[in-house]
């Protein structure tokens, strides 16, 4: 089976970890988030047919981004980025979390998804924002973790795009 | 340019002179032009007949298919499910064909499984053998009650020095597991999420200390197990080990990881997350999952020679002991049959000891004093022994003296079937031993003339006439003077012989006497102890004397006696109600 390392990149308590906690094969406790700053879970998707396996590296969201380990995106053939909707700063470091990807790693397949769309009322991330996004190459997605929606779709489109011979999505530095 | 030579000529019908030079130029241009032509034909024929033709097709097939795949995966993957078709529909119709084509890959890899498992087994059942009734055993046994499990695989674990329970090829970059195997038994959690995680922890431990690419972890440790990294150009190898490994195994770790290197060089270099290829490992990682146990503890030479020795001493002592209880019981079997009036009819050895059986008169010595005697524990011998009248002369005057009871002043003497008393008796007596002397078992005839008859009044006054003396002021006997005393006790024991048949008894006073000196109550003290001193040695054991202590008065220190016969008093009859 074909295996791809995968980051899952967001700002502090964005709920990244609980967007995926129900879809991945569990094994480490979220523990070693605060130790060593990742945990390592596994996900096995379908696409046409052809089984994925995507490795995520579900890295401790800080709002200090800069701190990311740069050591621990290297070998990711995609990435991840978890928003907040109720907190704009947390697209604010998804801008810089994406351009620190490219820096590092150059342009790689990647998917957004802004969460908590069962507190849509509450959102500090307007329409247009998210259509500048989308206009930018960001694929967008909506989830909730507390319903947990929109995950099937974001690992689909991702595995998709990372088997895809085609180039990567367009990104703006 | 090439145009068809029969339209050209249906053309030039009309003119005989120009059909000479039509044809003379067709014939030309055949001659010149006729390879050219065919060619043409032939790509015309192509070009107004598009359907491909499979030969042209076989040929370029392979190529096609080389440079297709190259690009990516779509090609296996639109395949797969036709091999996987035509794989199940030979198996179906034809299993032969494919058990032929992978008996040469699976008679070996079977063979080498069961060769291993029995090795195992092997292995398992001689530790399980070994250890099985040592105190270690028995505490392992418990541990294996207590977990549930198998108790050869408790002994192997307690035995262990070291073993490789996994070993995991990971790229390097990506933190992606290339290969994995396991030893037997070992629970796995999910190898390729644990791979990311290893991988994870040596970035971590790189950034937190600032080290460079070159300097890595190679090694850490978590309770018994120990995992020792060893880090390749594209990728690294990890090793599980439980136990403490020696120096040596790093060696083949990294021996192997640099045989991967060179045999898949061009896969990890281009690896893009398709494991498939790195099956082709599994024997070199196989190579890594050593075990080696503790050899079972050697007895040494010396335990073997103590315990040997011990052994030995035990035999010896034991048979000097059997030795020395057979002599003895021999010894005691000779003493038993000289012994008179006892016959042995049946003496035996048993498991637990002797036995003997026999004939005993009751007269004869006791044979449990002479087991005694004879140094025998009487806890081993049992013993049977029926009654009956020896005739050996010892025992007949024995009995005779039983049943006689003669007074001290009589020798019994037994001379074959004859019994012959001497010395002196009383009449009745002497009467009495004629009567029984030949009912007597044994006996036949008895003689009693060298027995001189002592009557009564003679045995009276021989009493009376005794006297015996002491030193001033003392009350106790001088040793020449207890021989008159013991003499009197003789006299008295026949006057009680004497008149036992008769209804008197006999009468004896002992005065003790003093002389004047010293006061009177000191001397009438003096007296009192003097007599009493005496009837000491006399005694008071005679049923039909009574013997009395007086004082008397006078000036000699001595005692003398008053003997007299009296009426014995009838004893009271029983109340009547």
């Amino acid at each position: 089976m074909m295996q791809k390392k995968v980051c899952m990149l967001g700002g502090f308590a964005v709920g990244k970890t609980s967007l995926i906690r129900r879809f991945v094969t569990n094994v480490f406790s979220e523990g070693y988030h605060t130790t060593i700053g990742v945990t390592v879970e596994k996900k096995i998707v379908k696409v046409d047919h052809q089984e994925l396996m995507l490795v995520l590296w579900d890295l401790y969201g800080e709002d200090e981004f800069q701190h990311v380990r740069e050591s621990y995106l290297r070998g990711s053939s995609g990435y991840i980025l978890v928003i907040d909707g109720t907190r704009k700063a947390t697209l604010d470091t998804a801008r810089v979390l994406q351009q620190t990807v490219v820096r590092t790693l150059g342009p790689l397949p990647f998917v957004a998804i802004v969460n908590k769309s069962d507190l849509r009322s509450e959102w500090e991330i307007d329409q247009p924002v998210i259509e500048q996004l989308q206009e930018e190459g960001w694929p967008v997605f909506f989830g909730s973790a507390k319903l947990g929606q929109g995950v099937d779709e974001l690992f689909a489109r991702l595995a998709a795009m990372l088997l895809s011979p085609a180039p990567p999505s367009r990104t703006s530095l | 340019m090439a145009t068809d030579p029969h339209r050209h000529r249906q053309h030039s019908q009309p003119s005989e002179g120009r059909i000479s030079v039509d044809e003379d130029w067709a014939q030309l241009r055949t001659l010149l032009l006729a390879p050219e032509q065919t060619q043409l034909d032939e790509l015309r024929d192509r070009l107004d007949n598009r359907s491909v033709e499979p030969r042209e097709i076989s040929r370029v097939l392979p190529e096609a298919f080389a440079i297709r795949g190259e690009g990516d995966q779509q090609m296996s993957t639109a395949l797969t499910p036709y091999v996987e078709n035509g794989f199940i529909a030979t198996v179906r119709k034809s299993p032969q064909t494919i058990v032929d084509a992978i008996a040469p890959i699976m008679g070996p890899a079977i063979r080498q499984a069961i060769t291993r498992a029995l090795q195992s087994m092997t292995e398992a059942f001689n530790h399980s053998l070994d250890e099985g009734l040592s105190f270690r055993g028995f505490q392992w046994r418990l541990e294996a009650w207590r977990t549930g499990r198998p108790f050869a695989e408790v002994v192997l674990l307690h035995r262990l020095r070291y073993r490789v329970d996994q070993v995991f090829l990971i790229h390097r970059e990506t933190g992606l597991l290339l290969h994995h195997i396991a030893a037997e038994g070992v629970v796995v959690q999910d190898q390729h999420v644990l791979s990311g995680m290893l991988t994870a922890i040596q970035h971590y431990v790189q950034d937190s200390f600032g080290a460079s690419q070159d300097q890595t972890l190679n090694q850490f440790q978590v309770g018994e197990w120990t995992v020792w990294v060893e880090q390749g150009s594209r990728a690294y190898l990890a090793g599980v080990i439980r136990g403490t490994p020696p120096a040596s195994l790093r060696e083949r770790f990294r021996d192997v990881l640099d045989r991967i290197h060179a045999e898949q060089a061009e896969s990890l270099v281009s690896f893009e997350g398709d494991a498939a290829s790195f099956q082709a490992v599994q024997p070199h990682l196989e190579d890594c999952l050593q075990a080696h146990y503790e050899a079972p503890p050697s007895r040494s030479a010396l335990k073997v020679w103590v315990l040997g020795g011990a052994v030995l001493l035990a035999c010896f002592w034991w048979g000097w002991t059997a030795y020395q209880t057979h002599t003895r019981w021999s010894q005691f079997l000779t003493q038993l049959k000289t012994e008179p009036g006892i016959v042995v009819t049946n003496a035996h050895s048993t498991w637990s000891g002797y036995y003997l059986e026999g004939l005993r008169d009751p007269l004869a010595k006791d044979p449990s004093v002479m087991i005694q005697e004879g140094g025998i524990d009487p806890s081993m011998v049992s013993s049977h022994w029926s009654p009956f009248y020896a005739l050996e002369p010892q025992l007949i005057a024995s009995r005779a003296r039983s049943m006689l009871q003669p007074p001290g002043t009589v020798q019994l003497q037994v001379k074959g079937d004859t019994l012959v008393a001497t010395g002196s008796a009383s009449i009745e007596w002497i009467k009495e031993a004629r009567r029984l002397a030949v009912l007597v078992p044994g006996i036949v005839h008895y003689r009693d003339e060298g027995l001189v008859s002592v009557s009564v009044p003679d045995l009276l006054d021989r009493v009376n006439r005794a006297v015996i003396r002491f030193g001033p002021g003392s009350a106790s006997i001088a040793p020449s003077d207890r021989l008159e005393v013991h003499a009197i006790a003789d006299t008295l024991k026949d006057l009680e012989q004497a008149v036992s048949q008769s209804d008197q008894r006999v009468r004896v006073d002992i005065l003790g006497w003093a002389d004047q000196t010293g006061p009177a109550a000191l001397n009438l003290n003096l007296s009192r102890q003097r007599a009493e001193a005496v009837l000491a040695i006399l005694g008071t054991e005679y049923p039909r004397i009574l013997t009395t202590v007086r004082i008397g008065t006078g000036t000699e220190r001595m005692v003398t006696f008053r003997a007299s016969l009296e009426a014995h008093p009838k004893e009271p009859e029983p109340a009547r109600p």
